[in-house]
């Protein structure tokens, strides 16, 4: 052994260790499972200052109530201004869109780029970013060390929207509003759920989007399959990881349903051209013309206030007779 | 027979006022680089509240009174290292890239040629992915510390573990044929790359953060990275500077270095490993960004010749400059990865460079 | 004095595909003083390449003793090698970039006292190099710019920067016209006498060697088979037997001998002692 080597060894331990060794800026670590969303108040009318657990886990501290949100995700900006905030909102991303006063706000997310100088530059006091690496780890790093408040949302079930919504009131002191958009959206639910009771479950693919030859759909497990689960259908899924689907495993699947999502955004996809596609001709749902076009995609996949939109155009694409307008 | 000519030849009299000027031209075109770069960015601040910042903050002159807080988190906590770093990480490939060049007698070779890249990478997307396969990594402190800590780490480890693998399988009785290093290095890579590949493909939500890892950027860079890597290269540069002679010698060939005394065989592991650490150090925290390894060494062979005595200090002070320049373009470009700009900046002017002059690199002649 | 060369039982061999090592030299002895100018000659295959590289202490030995000026090759430094002893390359082939002067300067590599810059001791001997070496005109010049026979007065001042004593050259006219090849032997035979070096010089050119070597070692699959000065070790007969073809000599007008190869060489297999060789 040179005596190089026996230099490098230490080396690469303290380079392990050190960038390994990242001080959290945050408090202490928390406790309880990540995936469960625990709202800490000390009063019915949530005096601040106060600490929340998010979705990812982290524990958050807020100081006073928040008067100026960065919303680095439509789905956080949806809540706010269902919550009756939205005059709050200091930061959006440019794929926001609804509802319409958020035309207004300034963009600090362009192209899926965060711009954490605009962000710094607008002064918030709470940041709402998205979990799962919607908001890249490297973001939400960088703005808790600059000592900013992130809550990171990410809900995997209509139960958890209606609990980030309850978050999202907690952080901002619009606890009532909550109340009462999740009482709505919980009869809303039900409503759904008792129509498609007895109901007889189609096999429902789901098109997400069709790129190169990669079939992308609802991945097993995820909010998308709970969610044609809860309208009313059996859906078939891709791999939870890269939520693609095999050809061969979606023939072999045969849905007897086909909705397609990715019809919202390109109007060039139609039942008809997707009769068209080699080898989709043998599957039931094409057989029977049961390929339907839908026109919710947004609502369907965006996990906000707006889901239970979502999941009534999902209903009604599943079971047209059962669910009404 | 003793002419005037040739009385010193290297480093007295024209040779050194050429020096000189080089080194200190370098020197001004990077501080105005740093000046530039700390000015400017997607917020616009007015210069002397810039001033007025980096005087309180890093000097301790004046006051800040007139200045909000926010402008003072975008200069010192924002800009501030992240310009640094683009600095580091500049000067750490330019001069990653001169050794490699010199040890591999290749004018082709860059800072991740034998394989530090695909190891980096490979570590990186390992770190990124796994704590979306293993929420159990994310011990309590939440994915988010552990997370960005554990790519870091393992994209140093990767670099590293992968050039000794190389070596180790490119080595025979004790010496160190470029060839065989190339070569072993090229198929290391591809293997590693393709391993790379499947953990994208397989990787759903977190293809997004591997791509932005593997387009390179200093977006993340910040005080803690620095601490880390700043040392690593100013340290490597050090010691890489202290061999220059060695650095010439190869420059003749194996066989006549080692008959002018140098022990080649192991002048070229110690070179390569510390050009390695360098290069590992900077890929660590900024991703893979090309291009400035490979160009910057050849841009100033051709400007100031293959003399490492003068080649390492401006490759590295050259390097360092793009790198800030090409940042700030990058970032007032909307956030685009900084590898593009460096990319767009610095191939044309080579083309240029190269038509200009009648002399080619620095490599061996015909 | 001691030798500056001494080698006994001299074993060398090379990794091949095969199995087992090819044998190159084996058990060779030679004894070289000082100042003496000898040309390794022989047959490709011969070993005389491997020997000088063995001498220049770039090979490993199987077996056998190699010694400079009386010590052990195991026991020397390379950079304690270098000051000593030059190796003059086949290959013309210099960097870019460099000046001759700063190319000249690196042969200066084995002394060098200062860590950054040269030292007066440098720089004067570096002049003395390319005065030597008839290259001072070339100083200024870049390495890419020079032709053929400019590059070799380079490699020799190179060489000579060393301060060696003893100069070793691996076919050094494999790539020169004939005027080069005279004069670069010339130059040597010169320098020789000038700074007190030691010479051996790998040749192929039988004549190059009887014109300007003082001695002339003949090897022959790997061992030494005549030594001694060129006009007695270059006989008819023992060409014919060692490399395998029939030559005649000549003489020019003023005495000197030649070898030529007869008008129609034969070209196949001749029987010689060694076994049986393919002619050239």
């Amino acid at each position: 052994m040179t005596p190089r080597r026996s230099r490098i060894l230490p080396l690469l331990v303290i380079g392990l260790l050190a960038a390994c060794a990242r001080t959290p800026a945050a408090s202490s670590p928390p406790s309880g499972a990540p995936a469960s969303t625990s709202v800490a108040s000390a009063s019915p009318s949530s005096a601040f200052p106060l600490v929340l657990t998010d979705d990812a886990g982290r524990e958050v501290a807020i100081e006073a109530e928040p008067d100026a949100i960065v919303s680095l995700a439509p789905s956080n900006t949806e809540i706010v201004c269902a919550l009756d905030a939205c005059d709050r909102l200091v930061g959006v991303t440019d794929f926001d869109d609804y509802p319409p006063e958020v035309a207004d706000v300034d963009r600090v997310v362009t192209m899926a780029q965060v711009d954490v100088e605009a962000i710094v530059a607008a002064e918030p006091d709470l940041v709402l970013a998205a979990g799962n690496e919607l908001t890249s780890t490297t973001i939400i790093n960088q703005l808790t060390d600059l000592r900013l408040p992130v809550l990171v949302l990410y809900p995997e079930s209509i139960a958890e929207v209606m609990a980030d919504i309850e978050l999202v009131a907690a952080a901002i002191g619009r606890e009532d509003a909550a109340t009462a958009l999740v009482g709505a959206m919980e009869g809303r639910v039900e409503a759904v759920e008792a129509a498609v009771a007895d109901l007889e479950q189609p096999r429902t693919f789901y098109e997400v989007s069709v790129f190169e030859g990669t079939i992308y759909t609802a991945g097993e497990g995820s909010f998308l399959a709970s969610l044609i689960e809860t309208a009313g259908g059996e859906p078939i899924t891709g791999d939870a990881l890269s939520t693609s689907i095999a050809l061969e495993d979606l023939v072999a699947a045969d849905p007897e349903l086909i909705l397609l999502g990715d019809a919202t955004y390109d109007t060039s996809i139609t039942p008809e051209t997707v009769a068209e596609r080699d080898g989709w001709g043998t599957m039931t749902a094409v057989a029977d013309r049961r390929v339907v076009v839908v026109a919710e995609d947004v609502v369907i996949t965006r996990p906000g206030p707006r889901i239970v939109d979502g999941l009534e155009a999902l209903a009604r694409a599943i079971h047209p007779d059962a669910v009404a307008e | 027979m003793r002419a005037d000519v040739a009385e010193r030849p290297i480093v007295r009299g024209p040779a050194l006022t050429r020096a000189a000027l080089v080194l200190g031209g370098g020197v001004v075109i990077l501080s105005a680089a740093l000046v530039v770069g700390i000015g400017l960015g997607s917020v616009a601040i007015a210069p002397d509240d810039v001033l007025r910042v980096l005087g309180h903050r890093l000097l301790g002159i004046g006051a800040t009174s007139g200045v909000s807080d926010a402008t003072e988190t975008i200069v010192i906590d924002l800009r501030l290292p992240r310009v640094l770093g683009a600095m580091v990480v500049g000067a750490g490939l330019a001069c990653a890239g001169t050794v490699f060049q010199a040890v591999l007698r290749n004018p082709m070779a860059d800072p991740y040629i034998i394989g530090t890249a695909a190891g980096a990478s490979l570590g990186a997307t390992i770190g990124i992915v796994l704590p979306l396969l293993l929420p159990a990594l994310a011990i309590g402190a939440g994915s988010a510390w552990l997370g960005l800590g554990l790519v870091q780490g393992l994209a140093f480890a990767g670099g590293v573990g992968t050039v000794l693998l190389v070596i180790g399988v490119a080595r025979s009785g004790g010496r160190l044929p470029s060839v065989t290093l190339l070569l072993t290095g090229y198929a290391v890579s591809s293997l590693l790359a393709a391993g790379v590949a499947l953990l994208m493909f397989a990787s759903g939500r977190a293809l997004a953060a591997i791509f932005a890892w593997l387009m390179g950027s200093l977006a993340a860079v910040g005080w803690i990275d620095l601490a880390i890597a700043a040392p690593v290269v100013l340290g490597v540069f050090l010691v890489v500077f202290a061999r220059w002679r060695s650095l010439n010698l190869l420059l003749l060939g194996d066989g006549a270095a080692a008959h002018l005394g140098l022990d080649v065989g192991r002048e070229k592991l110690r070179l390569t490993m510390l050009a390695t650490l360098a290069t590992s150090a900077v890929v660590a925290i900024s991703g893979t960004i090309g291009f400035v390894g490979l160009v910057v060494p050849h841009l100033l062979r051709l400007a100031v010749g293959p003399d490492h005595r003068l080649l390492l200090p401006a490759s590295s002070l050259l390097g360092a400059a793009l790198l800030v320049v090409a940042d700030l373009g990058a970032r007032l470009a909307g956030g685009i990865p900084v590898g593009v700009v460096t990319a767009f900046v610095g191939a044309p002017f080579f083309l240029w460079l190269l038509r200009r002059s009648r002399r080619v690199t620095g490599m061996i002649s015909s | 004095m001691t030798p500056v060369v001494e080698i006994s039982g001299l074993e060398v061999s090379y990794q091949t595909d095969a199995p087992a090592r090819r044998p190159v030299l084996r058990g060779l002895d030679l004894v070289i003083g000082a100042g003496e100018l000898v040309a390794l000659l022989g047959p490709n295959g011969s070993g005389k390449t491997t020997l000088l590289r063995a001498i220049a202490g770039s090979l490993r030995r199987d077996a056998g003793r190699v010694a400079l000026f009386g010590r052990d090759l195991n026991e020397w430094s390379s950079v304690a090698l270098a000051r000593r002893v030059a190796v003059l390359p086949q290959s013309l082939v210099l960097p870019d970039g460099f000046r001759v002067a700063e190319l000249v300067e690196m042969g200066r590599a084995p002394h060098a006292t200062r860590w950054f810059g040269s030292s007066a001791e440098d720089a004067e001997a570096v002049q003395r190099a390319l005065a030597d070496a008839g290259a001072l005109d070339l100083a200024e010049r870049h390495a890419d710019e020079l032709s053929g026979g400019e590059r070799q007065r380079v490699l020799v001042a190179m060489a000579l920067a060393q301060g060696p004593e003893l100069l070793l050259l691996d076919e050094p006219t494999l790539h020169l016209d004939i005027a080069h090849q005279a004069s670069l032997l010339a130059t040597v035979a010169r320098l020789r006498a000038r700074r007190g070096l030691t010479v051996i010089a790998v040749l192929h050119d039988l004549n190059l060697a009887a014109a300007h070597a003082l001695r002339a070692t003949v090897l022959d699959s790997g061992r030494v088979v005549a030594d001694g000065d060129p006009e007695s070790v270059l006989r008819l007969e023992l060409i014919r037997r060692v490399f395998g073809v029939a030559v005649d000599e000549a003489r020019t007008v003023d005495g000197r001998r030649f070898l030529v190869p007869h008008a129609r060489p034969e070209i196949g297999t001749e029987p010689s002692a060694a076994g049986t060789r393919i002619t050239r």
